[in-house]
């Protein structure tokens, strides 16, 4: 039986002085605290309400080297417990606010302050919403962005998975394992995803894709019933009990607009990988645009910033 | 054979390590229209041995209908935790996956040293009038779920104002349907207020304390609380 031995972290209401935080709960953050424990730096890890990132809602993860096919919730779970085991300590709290003062760094988190040399940004990057009208009407009714947590509730139903990347084709391929029928719109004539993914989806009896066709609205009165696609022939209603979105990444870089440069699409604008434009200032991960957006380069960002870091303070 | 790895079993004896008074836990299980009650019942045995502290009591459900009534507990699985003067905070269903790290982390919190709790949420229960019942709905694959439903059994465990409910929503499909529930954690407070996903302890109390007030006549969701700041 599968049982999770990770426990959920407390919020302070202390403020406080330290070398470091690193904001975030993913792989990138994850392993920027392994090696801030590691080097014996002081610091604290803000991780998010969403713990494991992104990753950590991944049902299959297969090109993680080394481990052939694991879950990202075990995977991301191991990484923690790592880090844990070489001193590093974590606090359940996300950041509002991070701004320059002076050469330190203050930052308010949800119910404390912490006054820091250095901050590694790995806040990662939150699912993005498509913005048509019924999506957010509906968001727990049956829209729903996390097939790994919500599967369930649609056995047996007939759901619409919207995009062509691999987070779209992967889930897609989790939920064909619930639902009795899945539709996949792509407004390309072709996958993003890997070929191999996409090859696995296209052979399931239960999927069925329609490409160069959008999502123009979803309609229901207490949940969802209906979508409205816009398809090459005109506009198209299907009748479905979900639908599930892989559009793309908005990364979390909000609270951090005061201190560093972001590019026009949100990502923090990086030099020599994990270097933003302010110096006591890293990021790593998704929040960044370093391009692959793999568990692979996420945790090798954490390395380099962390590293970083441990330089200066010398 | 055992459900817990040995190795799954030596980190909870490791975390079980902070317990510094006894955790008291009462499982009510039944052998009838319950298929997921002797999985619960064998967990929590292995749990039973990891720790001193952990004072675990099984109760047959429909043998035990007075004390059942008395815990409030009207579903098997049921699970009580608590320091043994109460019976606020409970988990419905089995405690697997996520589930098992959010009964984890409410045994630490209920025997352990330190308040989890921020000086604003114990400010904020001591204050409080009203009474808060809040049921969070969970399922077992969900990496969200355990912050959602450790802050109710948190909130629960401090006041006697509040009592949580965990549940499984797989294993009470009625219930799920009852509280429309397609997505998970969701909280839902005096049936009154609901909350999708999982919030930040801060943002929950200060959109709740808005919420007593405004005192909708309609289930209205927590956020448009927090829309105006």
């Amino acid at each position: 039986m599968d049982l999770k031995t990770g426990l959920v972290g407390s919020s302070s209401s202390e403020n406080r002085e330290l070398d470091l935080v690193i904001a975030g709960g993913g792989p990138a953050a994850l392993s920027a605290a392994l090696y801030a424990a590691r080097y014996d730096i002081e610091h604290i890890v803000l991780e998010s309400y969403q713990p494991g990132g992104q990753a950590a809602l991944t049902a299959l993860i297969e090109n993680y080297p080394g481990i052939k096919t694991i879950s990202g919730g075990d995977l991301v779970a191991a990484m923690k417990k790592q880090a844990e085991s070489w001193g590093g300590v974590f606090e359940s709290a996300s950041v509002i606010s991070a701004v320059p003062i002076n050469d330190r760094i203050e930052i308010k988190a949800d119910s404390s302050i912490y006054s820091v040399k250095h901050l590694i940004i790995a806040t990662g990057a939150a699912p993005a919403k498509l913005g048509v009208p019924g999506e957010d009407k509906f968001y727990g009714r049956g829209v729903s962005y996390c097939a790994t947590c919500d599967a369930p509730f649609f056995r047996n139903s007939h759901v619409l998975v919207v995009g062509g990347g691999d987070s779209a084709v992967k889930e897609a391929l989790h939920l064909s394992e619930f639902v009795s029928e899945l539709t996949l719109v792509h407004r390309r004539d072709k996958f993003r995803a890997e070929p191999y993914l996409a090859e696995k989806l296209l052979s399931r009896g239960n999927c069925n894709v329609l490409w160069n066709t959008t999502l123009k609205e979803i309609k229901g009165d207490d949940g969802v019933e209906s979508v409205i696609l816009n398809t090459t022939d005109g506009e198209r209603e299907l009748k479905l009990d979900g639908v599930f979105m892989y559009v793309g990444r908005k990364p979390a870089t909000e609270p951090f607009v005061d201190l560093v440069e972001l590019n026009d699409n949100g990502t923090i604008r990086t030099r020599d990988i994990v270097h933003t434009s302010n110096r006591n200032v890293f990021a790593a991960g998704d929040v960044t645009d370093n391009g692959l957006r793999q568990i692979v380069t996420a945790v090798s960002d954490g390395a380099r910033a962390a590293s970083a870091v441990f330089e200066m303070l010398q | 054979m055992a459900l817990l790895s040995d190795n799954d079993a030596g980190e909870v004896r490791k975390i079980f390590g902070a317990l510094v008074s006894d955790v008291h836990v009462r499982v009510y299980t039944q052998k009838l229209e319950c298929p997921t009650c002797q999985d619960t019942e064998n967990i929590l045995k292995e749990l039973d041995e990891l720790s001193e502290k952990l004072k675990i009591s099984f109760l047959n459900s429909l043998d035990n209908r007075e004390e059942a009534e008395k815990d409030g507990v009207d579903k098997a699985p049921a699970i009580i935790v608590s320091d043994g003067t109460n019976s606020r905070v409970k988990f419905y269903g089995t405690p697997s996956g996520y589930e098992f790290s959010s009964l984890l982390t409410t045994i630490i919190d209920t025997g352990g040293s330190e308040e989890p709790l921020t000086e604003d949420t114990m400010q904020f229960l001591k204050e409080l009038e009203d009474d808060l019942n809040m049921q969070v709905f969970v399922t077992p694959t969900c990496p969200h779920c355990p912050s959602a439903a450790v802050l109710a059994s948190r909130m629960a465990r401090y006041s006697d104002k509040v009592k949580s409910e965990v549940i499984e929503a797989n294993e009470f499909p009625e219930l799920s349907t009852k509280f429309r529930v397609q997505g998970v954690p969701r909280t839902v407070i005096n049936g009154k207020f609901y909350a999708e996903g999982s919030l930040p302890e801060s943002m929950m109390i200060q959109a709740l304390k808005k919420g007593l007030e405004a005192d909708p006549s309609e289930e209205t969701n927590l956020m448009d609380y927090l829309q105006n700041d």
